[in-house]
């Protein structure tokens, strides 16, 4: 990977851990470089319930750019003193062909040393249909305090039915205040994301 | 796609509902509301004697920027992780009555410090709270 590449796919990126809806009045920043796409997302929270944004996308596969215009909904959450849960919908449908959108479902669980997700997404373009599963596993060797560095380490497992293939990526994920970076990498592809929150 | 938008729609105006819902029921719950007195310079007492269970370093960082004023305690649920406690943080310093805002992650507690003017509300406490999707549980307070 050239450096301008690995820099582009360092800035732009869009994140599972890095919950997709944020708190109310949020502006996020999403991006996410992996083996299927570069993709950014933008979008904004009117309530910690919901999010609605644009996803601007470089589809490696097809080899074509599009966007999506994006709608998640926080359908349940469970709070404890030690961990919280939740389960989101998604859809988005693409700004230029009406036939071209997709659906899913993602969650996770946390609490301040452990956290798993999943998501089940299916696609539908114009010429075919595929579904993408992904789950993933993290603890944080060491507990921060508010403001700190936070340092999770984390394998995700991802399976796609456009290519047929399972992949595992061990990644290291860093955050601190509003920004949050995600490193992975299994021998043949990165898998980057980034995230802010104004 | 249409049934799926509309799908989503209809659970959105749910969770309106339903944060309404919740709202309506806050003045039911308001069981913990006790007063706090600072009785030297790192002990805090309530009214009836009882010790209660604070972190000094977070009262004493308070203190040292705000005087003559007043802290919410406030035990919560489903605050996890920082971009959890940055959410409260952003919707209470929103309040001009609202001098500082400490968060003790490991302990699941957000201190909120107030000028003496405010007269301070659990159910105030618990919707901005639930505006950021945690539970408060309960509050105390203490005069600095």
């Amino acid at each position: 990977m050239g450096i301008l590449k690995f820099i582009f796919a360092f800035v732009i990126s869009s994140s599972l851990f890095a919950r997709p809806v944020s708190y109310p009045g949020g502006l996020t920043v999403m991006s996410a470089s992996d083996d299927m796409k570069d993709s950014v997302y933008v979008h904004y929270s009117p309530t910690y319930k919901y999010s609605f944004g644009i996803e601007v996308i470089s589809d490696k596969h097809f080899k074509n750019d599009y966007s999506y215009g994006r709608f998640t909904y926080l359908a349940n959450r469970k709070n404890t003193i030690h961990s919280q849960r939740n389960l989101y919908l998604q859809a988005g449908i693409s700004t230029s062909e009406i036939d071209d959108f997709f659906y899913g479902i993602n969650g996770d669980w946390e609490t301040r040393r452990v956290f798993t997700g999943f998501e089940y997404k299916k696609t539908n373009t114009v010429n075919e249909t595929y579904s993408s599963k992904m789950v993933q596993l993290g603890f944080a060797p060491y507990l921060g305090d508010y403001g700190d560095l936070h340092t999770w380490i984390m394998v995700k497992l991802k399976r796609n039915s456009l290519s047929n293939s399972t992949s595992i990526f061990p990644f290291l994920k860093f955050f601190r205040n509003e920004t949050l970076i995600e490193f992975g990498y299994n021998k043949t592809d990165w898998d980057i994301h980034f995230m802010h929150r104004f | 796609m249409k049934y799926i938008l509309l799908m989503l729609y209809f659970l959105t105006s749910l969770s309106f509902a339903s944060d309404s819902h919740d709202k309506n029921h806050h003045d039911s719950h308001d069981k913990s509301h006790h007063e706090y007195t600072n009785h030297g310079e790192h002990e805090f007492y309530a009214s009836d004697g009882r010790k209660t269970n604070i972190d000094k370093s977070i009262i004493n960082e308070i203190s040292n920027e705000v005087k003559n004023g007043q802290i919410a305690l406030v035990n919560v649920k489903g605050m996890v992780c920082d971009f959890c406690a940055r959410g409260i943080s952003k919707t209470f310093k929103k309040d001009k009555n609202v001098k500082k805002v400490s968060v003790d992650l490991k302990n699941g507690k957000v201190y909120i410090a107030y000028d003496n003017e405010k007269k301070i509300e659990f159910e105030d406490i618990k919707e901005k709270m639930l505006e950021n999707g945690i539970d408060a549980v309960d509050v105390e307070i203490f005069k600095i």
